[in-house]
């Protein structure tokens, strides 16, 4: 029996990418995942950093493309690549999967045929100041032998977990403080290529 | 459409009120006239000067357009009560007025209301069939209510009526978009293109869609809409620059074997992808080495 994969995410991915969402409260923004198969578990992927992508017309190629060979250029030097995708719906009451999602992820796993797509899962993200919840505010996604996109069931909670525990008070705290607004996504650096997309001060 | 010269003076404003500097009244002003979506900031500073009679009442007859500016923001923002509020005030002064039918309206969609409002969106089209925010919100409320394809629907018939409404044909391109229905998303670029022939933004977007839409003969259609909008800009924009590398080596993977030789090609792919070297060696030095080996992947 084949062993069910988890996702492992670590902190600064997982609130780079819901800090990305909530910097651009009014559309869907998209994102990457970046990571590997742990070494020393093979039933595990690490998912280690993000790259927030787009808030506008994300699903629009050029962009996309362009994101992508620099991101993987970038990455692969660090022997990490694509190993996600993320989504956030533009409208709060939401939660399904669109074909856009659907798409990019069919095109990530071509190069990582386990990848997942995580969904920012907007009713949970709204309780996360009231409860001590620390699970992801990510719905898990994976494909299935028809390479059908399904949410993982019910047990999902278990194959998504944040490296660090703590991560939700974190994000709490960042909310808070609106640290959203120092997000930079690959939109903002083809606006001013000035802005790094890599965000390396966001978490200093 | 706001250019980079408006968005940064409207930031420099909007850091200026935020940090007690004043110029508040002048930053509403401006997001009015920009037409920008920053309701949190609106409410914030739009309340503050109605919550004060001395300031209130030294804005004289705008005082109203005021109530109206926050009404909205605060509907934005989920805080209806202060909607609610100065929605009453504007009903108070301007009793039998369309205008404040309109942010009633307005406030039941806020509520989710979805039936009462398309009933008092009815009730004031009876009277003027022409009233192009009431039409507006119709497509909004499609929107909210995630029905795409309704919007796109209505829009289209807006558009029949309104056809000089550019943000309108913007919006109509957006939605084909996010259903991927590129084809009508260009069919809507290319009557922007035609009012508005020096929009740079228009060349772009329409590059990007039929870039996305694939084959032959809409790449090499891209690769043009791509050197007009380098054209109109200068040489600045760094999505067209990009574009042209893309399109050059999507043109090269689908002329293989075609016999089909692009002459112009390499020298344009050099111009841009010079450009582009200078431009981040100057503001993005550390990102310099990755564009030259993206740039170099996109050759092969």
């Amino acid at each position: 029996m084949v062993a069910e994969l988890k996702y492992e995410i670590s902190q600064n991915a997982y609130i780079k990418l819901v800090l990305h969402a909530l910097k651009h409260k009014t559309t869907a923004v998209n994102g990457v995942l970046l990571g590997r198969v742990n070494p020393q578990n093979e039933s595990v992927v690490e998912i280690i950093d993000s790259v927030p992508l787009f808030h506008y017309n994300l699903a629009l190629l050029p962009p996309l493309e362009i994101a992508l060979i620099m991101i993987e250029e970038h990455y692969g030097s660090k022997g990490l690549g694509i190993v996600g995708y993320f989504h956030a719906n533009e409208r709060f009451g939401d939660a399904e999967l669109g074909i856009v999602a659907k798409n990019i992820g069919d095109h990530i796993c071509r190069y990582f045929p386990q990848a997942a797509v995580f969904l920012l899962d907007n009713k949970k993200l709204a309780a996360l100041p009231k409860g001590k919840d620390q699970s992801p505010v990510l719905q898990l996604y994976i494909r299935d032998a028809s390479k059908n996109w399904k949410l993982a069931g019910p047990d999902g909670g278990s194959r998504l977990v944040i490296k660090e525990p703590a991560a939700n008070v974190v994000l709490s705290d960042y909310i808070s403080s609106e640290k959203w607004q120092d997000v930079v996504d690959f939109d903002d650096h083809l606006d001013d290529i000035k802005m790094d997309w890599l965000n390396p001060e966001l978490f200093k | 459409m706001v250019s980079k010269t408006e968005e940064t003076q409207l930031n420099r404003l909007e850091n200026q009120v935020d940090n007690g500097g004043g110029g508040a009244w002048e930053y509403l002003c401006l997001v009015r006239k920009l037409k920008v979506r920053r309701s949190e900031k609106v409410l914030k500073h739009g309340l503050s000067i109605l919550n004060d009679p001395k300031k209130r009442s030294a804005l004289g007859p705008e005082e109203w357009t005021l109530y109206e500016q926050v009404a909205i923001a605060a509907m934005d923002c989920q805080c209806l009560d202060v909607a609610k509020d100065c929605i009453k005030v504007l009903q108070k002064k301007f009793p039998e007025s369309k205008r404040v039918g309109r942010l009633n309206g307005m406030l039941l969609e806020a509520k989710g209301s979805w039936a009462e409002a398309e009933k008092a969106y009815s009730s004031l089209l009876e009277d003027n069939s022409l009233d192009q925010i009431i039409h507006k919100r119709r497509i909004a409320m499609a929107k909210a209510q995630g029905n795409i394809s309704e919007a796109i629907e209505l829009l289209n018939k807006y558009l029949e009526i309104f056809m000089a409404d550019h943000e309108a044909w913007r919006e109509q391109a957006e939605l084909y978009v996010s259903l991927q229905m590129y084809k009508q998303a260009a069919f809507c670029y290319e009557e922007l293109i035609l009012s508005q022939p020096t929009v740079p933004l228009y060349h772009l977007a329409y590059a990007d869609v039929l870039y996305t839409l694939g084959g032959l003969e809409n790449l090499q259609t891209a690769k043009k809409y791509y050197a007009s909008t380098i054209d109109l800009t200068g040489g600045k924009n760094t999505r067209a620059l990009f574009g042209i590398c893309l399109c050059i080596s999507a043109i090269a993977q689908v002329s293989k074997g075609r016999n089909k030789e692009d002459k112009e090609s390499p020298e344009l792919q050099s111009l841009a992808a010079t450009a582009l070297e200078k431009d981040y060696k100057q503001r993005a030095a550390n990102k310099l080495g990755l564009l030259t080996c993206s740039l170099r992947s996109l050759k092969n």
